[in-house]
């Protein structure tokens, strides 16, 4: 029994009821085999659920049904696992031609679903049941690769997840950043030391003064005595002498301040810069995903803004927070010394402190994140219409535009503005709170010195004042700590939102491709952007090396997404893609991504040079590379019309060049660097005829011996394909040579029918006209 | 080509699980219909559409109160067993590690616990106190008026937006 619960594949422990099933079902001679546990009940209400499958049939168990339901795999035909909004079913047309829904779940579960589904129709095809055993296997295995914590998609199984990972390696990354300052920092630390002491001293001094100058009474500091017995009978050299000593203090006090503050300025410097790089750096490899959810305003807010906020964070608690222990723990030993009843009546307000400062941070904290958020939205509001300045003029839509930040803009008003309030009044009240403290020692301290009470002096009284206020100093740091540290904790987060992020996935002994054939093969891939609906859904072909291929299908049919995955843009599809013969993902992303040209429908361009652009792809191109690349593409012509021909400066986005001409330089880059295979997503759909005959032209030049996938609208771009590829609603549904397609009069046909249709009405249309 | 609306001369039944039958007010009939919200979130009500097997549009309801009682009847039914939103109606618990918020919520169907991973993507309260809140797991949820939770429920999701 226990072995066989071992064995039994599972995506969470099973609820009890589940667990008797098995057990009944072992009793009975039979098996089972996996378990997905879901979460809702048939009436989708939320309830334990166990669907139990075994070699013949499957079992529900449902904590709402008074009994488990047995579904028999021979009664069942065409099993569906279809995907709605915030639920999925499998259902199946029972016995009598009715389709019944036998399991509802929610998206957790669907991919588990989608499995078992295929399992039971290839079962009844007769598939070998090894083979389909496997299958689930794997899609559990799948399942298990997240985190049995959070739930986050692990890299691989087994992974440590990096969301549930303890507070000390987080402090531990951090530290990264302070560790090559460490020997600065402790030199820092050595002279605030210094300058702490020195801070100490005038107190003394002044007691001093007005104890045994002014009225020629007693000092208990023994150093202090010795100079006044030296000058004994001249006060007003002793006073010389205390002042020069004062003024001695002050200026080592201040001095070794401003190198103190120099060396830290540096460091905190250098940190920011270190932080800034790392993230910019991580953002670059982060994958396409992340972006899809993460708007590029926040990101570049993160690096801008957030890294700064550690950065002082990190410095206060290395600096300023060990300087300050000092201070408050040399304070207190003198005051001790000096009398300690008045000491413990001036600490009489800092329980009250203490407690208010934990009562501020619990409502600072997620206000700080809150303002955040508020920022956000302005920074991408701007992110998202600046670029956008022409479609916003026309469509006349500045009035629209400035009215959206402005909203943004007074939701992060109103947050800082309720914010401020609790941030201004806090460091008054504690100000407050240490006044009171003085008066105190005033109140009680002054009224012995009156009533001459033995020990208290006015020298006294005016050196404990100081020390007093000095020792607060410290106090007020540390209760206004927890607010910079709120500040910072939320910096953290969103910082190591991107540090932590998993980049690109990598596998650890990947190929590095030096030549690739060509062969693409893509064996059941199916991919969701974001598991409501199926992109992509069982595509499976092959195309040989050197073939050129046509993709062709409506708008949103999946084209782009087939060849982002080709790509890699994206890694969470199920299948294979495999390229020579190799899993993609066993490759060397770069090594793999350079042996592809891909020309995008949009092309993209730096603000830089003609010449950096087309050498992006290359870099340290030689000019003659780059203006051959440029000659294939066809762009050397209106290069050399500029006037300032590779020099010209294209502005952000590629402004200066027009559509087409962008679309050339894009081609050039891709030419440059001798790509193995080639990818256009449809590249000449937004250009004119002539233009789109200067690229084909390219293209033609181009793909002699490689393989090349054409996504195209237009049919005349893809005279040179030897294999179609209809796409429709995710699947291949065509896939032939051109003439084998025209023969199977379907999607292909009617296409190429109703685009001559248009080719000849234009043809008759301009005959008439000349 | 003209759309096809619905109007109250024609009639609307239960086909198989959530799929409809519709009979046109000339008796001609469609089966095998999926009712489909146009506007999931902003307006589920209005702008139905009536899809067929492979997912085309065979025609559209303008508003439920178009149609006689008796459909709209089915018509509610089946959407809302196609489209399972639970309303949120407190906040239990939220607990929270680097980032990934776990709540605990009592719903109009019953009481569960998912993860966030985003909270600036994934809860969104609009001016209007409704909020929108997308699990990990792509799951959604709905407040129908964020100012009306109870006081704790209320404090624990506003601190997230
Ligand atoms: N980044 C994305 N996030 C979510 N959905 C996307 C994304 N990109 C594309 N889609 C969706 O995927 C489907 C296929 O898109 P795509 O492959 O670009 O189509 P096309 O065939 O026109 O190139 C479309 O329905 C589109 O809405
Ligand atoms: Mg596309």
């Amino acid at each position: 029994m226990e072995t066989m619960m071992k064995m039994l594949l599972k995506n969470k422990e099973l609820p009890e009821g589940a667990v008797a099933i098995v057990k009944s079902l072992s009793e009975s001679g039979d098996t089972a085999l996996f378990a997905i546990v879901g979460d809702m009940s048939l009436g989708g209400r939320y309830g334990a659920t166990t669907l139990l499958f075994t070699a013949t049939k499957a079992v529900l168990y449902d904590e709402s049904l008074s009994a488990p339901r047995e579904y028999l795999y021979e009664d069942m035909e065409d099993v569906r696992a279809k995907r709605m909004y915030g639920n999925a079913t499998l259902s199946a047309k029972m016995k009598g031609g009715k389709r019944e829904i036998f399991f509802r779940y929610t998206y957790g579960v669907a991919p588990l679903c989608d499995a078992a589904a295929l399992f039971i129709s290839h079962l009844k095809e007769g598939k070998p049941f090894n083979e389909e055993y496997a299958i689930v296997s794997v899609a559990f295995e799948k399942a298990l690769s997240v985190c049995p914590k959070c739930g986050r998609p692990l890299l691989h199984p087994g992974a440590e997840c990096i969301m549930c990972r303890s507070k000390k390696k987080i402090v531990k990354q951090l530290s990264g950043y302070i560790l090559p300052h460490t020997k600065t920092l402790i030199f820092c630390i050595f002279l605030s030391l210094f300058t702490t002491f020195m801070a100490l001293v005038p107190p003394a001094i002044t007691g001093f003064i007005v104890d045994v100058v002014f009225s020629d009474g007693e000092s208990s500091v023994s150093l202090l005595n010795m100079i006044a017995n030296a000058f004994k009978g001249e006060p007003k050299k002793v006073l010389t002498a205390m002042i020069i000593l004062l003024l001695c203090t002050y200026v080592l006090q201040y001095g070794v301040g401003i190198i103190r503050s120099y060396l830290m300025r540096t460091v905190g410097n250098k940190t920011v810069a270190a932080l800034r790089n790392d993230i910019y750096r991580k953002a670059q490899y982060l994958p396409m995903k992340f972006y899809d959810k993460t708007s590029t305003g926040s990101v570049i807010n993160r690096i801008s803004g957030d890294s700064s906020t550690l950065q002082q964070f990190m410095l206060r608690i290395t600096q300023e927070a060990v300087v300050h222990l000092f201070q408050l723990v040399g304070i207190v030993v003198i005051m001790i010394s000096m009398n300690p009843g008045l000491t413990l009546l001036s600490l009489l307000p800092i329980p009250f402190i203490v407690l208010a400062s934990r009562f501020f941070s619990k409502k600072i904290r997620p206000l700080y994140r809150r303002i955040w958020r508020r920022w956000t939205k302005v920074s991408s509001v701007m992110a998202d219409t600046i670029p956008c300045i022409k479609v916003v003029k026309s469509f006349t839509g500045e009035q629209r535009s400035t009215a959206v930040f402005e909203e943004k803009n007074k939701d992060w008003l109103d947050m800082e503005l309720h914010l401020g309030k609790i941030v201004t009044a806090f460091p008054q009240i504690i100000s407050f709170c240490v006044t009171c403290g003085s008066l105190i020692i005033w109140g009680v301290g002054g009224g012995k010195v009156i009533d001459g009470v033995g020990g208290y002096s006015a020298g006294l009284i005016v050196s404990f004042i100081s020390y007093a206020s000095m020792f607060y100093n410290p106090v007020t740091f540390f209760a206004n700590l927890s607010d910079s540290f709120q500040g910072a904790l939320a910096s953290t987060e969103k910082i190591l939102d991107i540090l932590e992020a998993e980049p690109e996935i990598e596998l650890p002994n990947s190929v590095t491709p030096d030549h690739l054939q060509g062969k693409i093969e893509f064996n059941h891939v199916s991919f969701s952007f974001d598991r409501t609906k199926k992109v992509l859904d069982d595509v499976t072909f092959t195309i040989e090396p050197g073939e050129v291929v046509g993709i062709v299908g409506t708008t949103g049919s999946g084209k782009s997404t087939l060849v982002n995955l080709l790509m890699r843009f994206y890694d969470g599809y199920s299948g294979e893609i495999l390229v020579d013969g190799h899993n993609i993902k066993n490759f060397n992303l770069s090594g793999y991504r350079s042996q592809i040209g891909y020309v995008q429908q949009e092309p993209q361009m730096f603000s830089d040079t003609i010449f950096n652009n087309i050498a992006y792809s290359v870099p340290g191109s030689t000019v003659e590379d780059v203006m051959a690349a440029a000659d294939t593409a066809n762009a050397h012509g209106f290069i050399c019309r500029q006037p300032d021909g590779y020099d010209t400066m294209l502005g952000e986005r590629g402004v200066g060049v027009s559509g087409g001409e962008k679309q050339r330089l894009s081609i050039a880059r891709a030419v440059l660097m001798r790509p193995s295979m080639l990818i256009f997503d449809e590249a000449t759909a937004a250009v004119d005829s002539e233009t789109e005959h200067l690229i084909q032209d390219a293209i033609d030049k181009l793909i002699e011996g490689k393989t090349t996938l054409m996504i195209a609208h237009r049919l005349s771009t893809l005279r040179r394909a030897n294999r179609i590829l209809v796409v429709d609603n995710g699947h291949i549904i065509e896939n032939g040579t051109p003439e084998e397609l025209m023969a199977l009069k379907g999607k292909y046909y009617k296409l190429v029918q109703i685009q001559s249709m248009t080719a000849d009405a234009e043809r008759m249309r301009r005959e008439e006209r000349f | 080509m003209s759309r096809i609306y619905l109007s109250s001369a024609d009639k609307v039944e239960k086909y198989e699980n959530h799929l409809v039958k519709v009979t046109m007010a000339d008796g001609s009939t469609v089966e095998g219909l999926e009712p489909r919200r146009l506007f999931p979130v902003t307006n589920p009500d209005a702008y139905i559409t009536l899809l067929d097997e492979s997912g085309v549009e065979i025609m559209v309801i303008r508003a439920l109160s178009d149609l006689d009682k008796a459909s709209a009847a089915v018509i509610e039914t089946s959407l809302s067993d196609y489209y399972l939103v639970p309303r949120i109606l407190r906040i239990i618990s939220k607990a929270e590690k680097y980032g990934t918020l776990r709540w605990t919520v009592e719903t109009d169907r019953g009481i569960c616990s998912f993860d966030i991973r985003n909270r600036n993507h994934d809860i969104h309260v609009m001016r209007s106190g409704f909020v929108r809140v997308r699990d990990a797991n792509d799951n959604r949820y709905v407040i129908e008026d964020c100012n009306k939770l109870d006081k704790h429920s209320y404090a624990l999701l506003i601190a997230d937006t």
